[in-house]
């Protein structure tokens, strides 16, 4: 079957990945039904490896929501939506940031509470296979598979995220690559309940849940940059994206433009292009010549895609200054 | 982030090996934060006793202050066993299952009995032991019986487990 983002057809190359990306994905979701029911067996009274299985439990939204994007994306346009589906993936991404940042909260004043009211966490024996054995060895037993795992998918999929352009994706991945320290963190309060050390638990599941709090601020920032059609970002929302500085170099390579600037909306996996032109004085300006700065621009990425030329008297002010980087742009108007 | 990232993994690695450190070089793994079994081996074995025959009872009325008397039931002599093996002896202290278990919060006694279920409310107030007999009710559902014991001291609380699950429970 043939990948589409709406009516793009996707490079051989970008297909590849985006297949292996979403058999990445289908593994995590399989991986993580272990995990979670693993540590759900062993967790007991800690409250670090609760709010480890609380993460482990959050890690299933950016899978899904990735697959059902790419299903989602795959739509053509249409009268009723003229811009495609792309936006599902700026909605699947918002969704997994709002889950973190909610949970993050909830942990972090859980074990908060847990620290001040000095709660001592009960770890016993457990008997397995006839065997009688301190819970907490299998709880560290338990972290240790759950703790590797992740780490290898997420940088297996990481390389992807640049490469399909996609947040929800590079989100997923930076959490996989965080999760060791999840694992270690529980480990650590695991041991230090052995050890005696009755808050060390409480302070290993604030650890955890403060870094799910912090994933879900910096997830939420740019899923809702993104939304407001801020200026198209790379993948990881830190940079402003080549691919707009290229745009307008093709633009301003043609004889009859004085002056270029354009506007790039990142819709997900691709983007959305108006490019606004300050024709040379005395240059006649025809549908020809704007249907070639519009083919120009459209064979420079398959990431580009529904390329609107317009010839102006002046360039919008917002546009010549983007050097700036504002992010609060004016409303669009067409 | 890198940066961050490496702080914090370094920062984990020396707590992990501080940890690790602490729990090795003595094999009593796990410890007690207030050092209960310790404290019962030299001193008396505490133990709070609310009547529920035939798990506990006492015979002759609960004591008041002042007075001796001594409990029965099967949960009595499952202690007084523990309590041999660790040559300890044991004091037992009658009252309500809420005053006892508020006096097993404060560190006042080691350990609660009451023909507790493994479906106690008390979970979040101590340690439940793991179950040492099953029973069943009229319906035929199973009934797990368990003691409570002073949250956290984890030591103790495997050294009456590992005790427990040595016992062949008929009641």
């Amino acid at each position: 079957m043939t990948r589409r983002f709406g009516d793009t057809e996707l490079p051989e190359d970008i297909e590849r990945m985006l297949r292996r990306a979403m058999r990445l994905e289908w593994l995590s979701i399989a991986f993580l039904v272990t995990a979670v029911t693993t540590v759900y067996l062993v967790m007991g009274s800690s409250q670090a490896m609760q709010a480890a299985w609380a993460e482990d439990l959050l890690s299933f939204i950016p899978p899904i929501a990735f697959l059902v994007a790419v299903r989602v994306t795959r739509i053509r346009p249409s009268r009723r939506h003229p811009y495609g589906h792309h936006r599902s993936v700026g909605i699947g991404h918002l969704a997994s940031a709002l889950a973190l940042l909610t949970m993050g909260a909830f942990l972090v004043w859980d074990s908060t509470t847990g620290l001040l009211s000095q709660d001592h966490p009960p770890v016993g024996l457990v008997v397995v296979l006839g065997h009688e054995i301190w819970a907490g060895w299998l709880m560290v037993a338990a972290m240790i598979y759950t703790g590797i795992p992740p780490v290898l998918l997420g940088r297996a999929k990481m390389p992807l995220a640049r490469a399909l352009h996609d947040r929800v994706l590079y989100a997923d991945a930076d959490m996989n690559k965080a999760d060791w320290m999840t694992a270690l963190g529980s480990i650590v309060g695991v041991l230090g309940i052995g050890a005696g050390v009755w808050w060390a638990d409480s302070a290993a599941a604030l650890f955890i849940s403060a870094s799910i709090l912090r994933d879900g601020v910096r997830n939420l920032r740019v899923a809702s940059g993104a939304l407001m059609d801020e200026r198209a970002q790379t993948y990881d929302g830190q940079d402003p994206h080549p691919l707009q500085h290229r745009i307008e170099a093709v633009v301003c390579e043609h004889l009859w433009v004085d002056r270029a600037a354009v506007r790039v909306r990142d819709q997900g996996h691709v983007f959305h292009v108006e490019v606004f032109v300050v024709p040379a004085r005395g240059a006649e300006v025809g549908v020809p010549a704007l249907a070639a700065v519009r083919e120009a621009v459209t064979r420079l990425d398959w990431k580009v895609q529904d390329v609107v030329v317009t010839a102006v008297e002046e360039l919008l002010d917002a546009l010549v200054e983007k050097e700036h980087g504002s992010a609060q742009e004016h409303d669009p108007s067409r | 982030m890198s940066v961050r990232v490496r702080a914090a993994s370094s920062a984990a690695c020396v707590a992990l090996v501080g940890v690790l450190s602490v729990g090795l070089s003595a094999c009593a793994f796990p410890y007690d934060p207030e050092h209960t079994l310790e404290k019962v081996r030299s001193d008396a074995l505490r133990v709070g006793v609310s009547e529920n025959p035939p798990w506990t009872a006492w015979p002759d009325g609960a004591p008041v202050p002042g007075e001796e008397s001594e409990p029965s039931g099967v949960e009595i002599d499952l202690l007084t066993g523990f309590a041999q093996t660790l040559d300890a002896d044991v004091v037992w202290v009658a009252g309500s299952e809420t005053d006892l278990m508020a006096q097993l919060d404060e560190g006042e006694l080691d350990v609660v009995v009451a023909g507790l279920e493994s479906t106690t409310a008390w979970s979040s107030h101590a340690a439940i032991t793991t179950s040492y007999a099953a029973t069943r009710d009229d319906a035929g559902a199973e009934i797990r019986h368990v003691m409570a014991t002073r949250a956290g001291e984890n030591d103790f609380l495997v050294a009456l487990e590992t005790y427990l699950l040595d016992q062949e429970v008929a009641p």
